[in-house]
């Protein structure tokens, strides 16, 4: 019983971290229709100039995200101005997302062997003085990291949901998603609101690297399986639909511990492609959509 | 008809210098390497230039097709197989993954197929680290009687029958429908063309070639410190870029976009080392924004550009 306990309450921690990932995608995704490949790359960016800021100035993990937030913002500009905008001009949506699929590819080799210049292909990850110590809550043993993640998750997905339905900018994004030229009609800058929505898509990356420098491990190559979480966590919950992400994750989160019992922690990532594959197969429009 | 003389005669002399040079004059063991890996990567190129150039569909996991191309080779002529065997059985074996990840993912528009052969590039990558944790080698009689030549054949006669099949698949009635598909899926479907049906083709077809580009990499590296670099992202980065730097949707355009990559390999990696992989993620970002017919094309702009450049001289003769 403590050990079912236990997995449910880890899963639900890792879970939110997954959502946490899965939201700049599903953003990008719902918003431009481009997938954004590399956005386990910023991820891992985002991580690094975390623990960049805790080994040079000893700034805690935690303390440094707004920081970290306005560095993963500016990365998200430079993505959207350089290889994003271009393909706009494409007339044709499929193209579009091909072209997306592979220039974000290419971002990737590109950040992967800036980073690795950089920081070195070393293992970093940040200990504090707290890195260990756990609390225990209904019985099962929940370290100070993985709660800091679950609160961070769920107050980046309610602050995206209080920008998106409460605010002008969220309008904005709302009117552009629905119908670009329809919006740009009435007013709305859309290729702004382009720009800023894939700022905030890049910079929730960020947010998750943080997390991930805290509580795992980062290398310049581990983007893509973090990547790979994140969108098997978007088809889940469905494409563009930005609200039921955490949920998604969590969801996700839960089947993983659970196979931990069944098949060994090695093969996580085999039960996340299947899983993808199994929803892909019965209910391609995810879990939480209803078909049209 | 002449242009189409010159094309076979050239095409002939080449075959022939390349099956005839190794034999009459010695060429050193480092031109020889770079000749096999020029192979392999021209059949891996002519694999994703099937299904992404003519078929329109983004395949972002050759390396899967590639990898286990590597691993099945590996281990059954591991079983004293003779090696013709076990590289088809290699490109056999990609072709049944490929079915698997296919047959979900191709049904739906969009994103899924590219997402689901990432995924299952990724996540072999990760199992088959799992499970051989160690050096996977061939024993000792197999590196002791090793040598270049009979690679150099195999790579040579791989590569061939990968242009080959490209050429064949697409000037027959099936090119014809993948092209359909990538041009405009929907009115494909309308005008009666079962869309699924040839992109799955197509796919098998791909997956078969990468397959055996990797049955003739297991043959030409026999043993593998770490068996996981197979299945690197950068089997599958590496021949996209070969395919859009040279100009997708051909068949030349890989080949030429092969052997410029693997020149340029050659020297960036003798000069940079690592970064010289940023410098590729740039051209090829560069060549898909801007280039995105690629150096094909642009020997016919070149010729384009040369003879309106000569007209105008021409004319500015008769007006003088």
């Amino acid at each position: 019983m403590e050990s079912v306990t236990q997995a449910i309450a880890s899963g639900i921690v890792l879970g939110a971290l997954y959502g946490l990932i899965a939201l700049g995608l599903g953003l990008i995704m719902g918003i431009m229709k481009f997938l954004n490949i590399a956005h386990g790359t910023f991820i891992i960016l985002g991580g690094y100039v975390s623990y960049w800021l805790f080994s040079l100035w000893g700034i805690d993990p935690y303390l440094s995200i707004p920081l970290v937030i306005i560095a993963t913002f500016l990365a998200g500009l430079i993505l959207y101005k350089l290889t994003l905008s271009p393909l706009l001009k494409l007339p044709h949506i499929g193209k579009r997302i091909d072209s997306s699929l592979l220039i974000t590819f290419g971002v990737i080799y590109v950040l992967d062997n800036a980073m690795t210049l950089v920081w070195t292909s070393n293992v970093r990850s940040i200990i504090t003085s707290y890195t260990g110590e756990a609390l225990t809550i209904f019985g099962a043993r929940l370290g100070i990291n993985g709660l800091c993640g679950l609160g961070i998750a769920i107050l980046a997905a309610v602050a995206l949901y209080f920008i998106l339905s409460r605010t002008y900018f969220g309008k904005h994004v709302r009117a552009a998603t629905q119908d670009a030229e329809a919006a740009s009609l009435c007013g709305i800058n859309v290729q702004r609101t382009y720009l800023i929505s894939s700022g905030i898509a890049v910079a929730l990356a960020g947010v998750a690297g943080v997390v991930i420098v805290s509580s795992y491990s980062i290398t310049p190559t581990s983007g893509l399986s973090w990547l790979l979480i994140g969108i098997v966590v978007m088809v889940l919950a469905g494409e563009g639909n930005i609200n039921a992400i955490l949920p998604a994750g969590i969801i996700l989160g839960l089947i993983e511990s659970a196979s931990i019992f069944v098949v060994g922690a090695p093969y996580r990532q085999a039960v996340a492609l299947v899983i993808f594959i199994i929803v892909l197969m019965f209910r391609p429009q995810g879990l939480f959509t209803k078909r049209e | 008809m002449a242009t189409n003389w010159k094309k076979l005669l050239t095409i002939v002399v080449v075959v022939a210098a390349c099956i005839v040079l190794p034999m009459v004059i010695e060429i050193g063991t480092n031109i020889l390497n770079l000749m096999v890996m020029l192979f392999i990567f021209i059949t891996m190129s002519q694999s994703w230039n099937l299904l992404g150039g003519y078929t329109g569909q983004i395949n972002l996991g050759l390396a899967a097709f590639f990898g286990c191309g590597v691993l099945i080779t590996h281990f059954i002529w591991q079983a004293e197989v003779p090696i013709y065997l076990a590289v088809i059985a290699g490109g056999l074996s990609a072709t049944v993954l490929a079915v698997f990840i296919g047959l979900p993912t191709l049904r739906l528009k969009g994103v899924y197929f590219a997402i689901g052969t990432l995924a299952l590039a990724e996540a072999l990558r990760i199992v088959v680290g799992n499970i051989f944790p160690e050096w996977v080698k061939m024993p000792a009689i197999y590196v002791t009687t090793y040598s270049l030549i009979p690679r150099y054949y195999l790579g040579l006669g791989v590569a061939l029958i990968a242009i080959a099949v490209v050429y064949l698949v697409t000037n027959s009635k099936l090119g014809l429908a993948m092209v359909a598909v990538r041009d405009d899926e929907q009115a494909a479907q309308v005008t009666g063309v079962n869309t699924f049906k040839y992109k799955v083709l197509a796919l098998l077809v791909s997956a078969f070639l990468a397959g055996l580009a990797g049955g003739v990499y297991a043959y030409f590296r026999l043993s593998f410190m770490y068996i996981t670099t197979v299945f690197s992202p950068l089997w599958t980065f590496e021949p996209i870029m070969a395919v859009m730097i040279g100009g997708s949707g051909t068949l030349v355009g890989p080949i030429i976009g092969s052997i410029f990559l693997v020149i340029l390999s050659e020297v960036f990696a003798l000069t940079l080392g690592e970064a010289h992989l940023i410098i590729f993620g740039i051209l090829f970002i560069l060549a898909v924004l801007y280039f995105p017919s690629g150096l094909v094309s642009s020997v016919d702009r070149i010729r384009h550009m040369m003879t309106s450049v000569r007209r105008s001289i021409s004319k500015l003769r008769q007006q003088l």
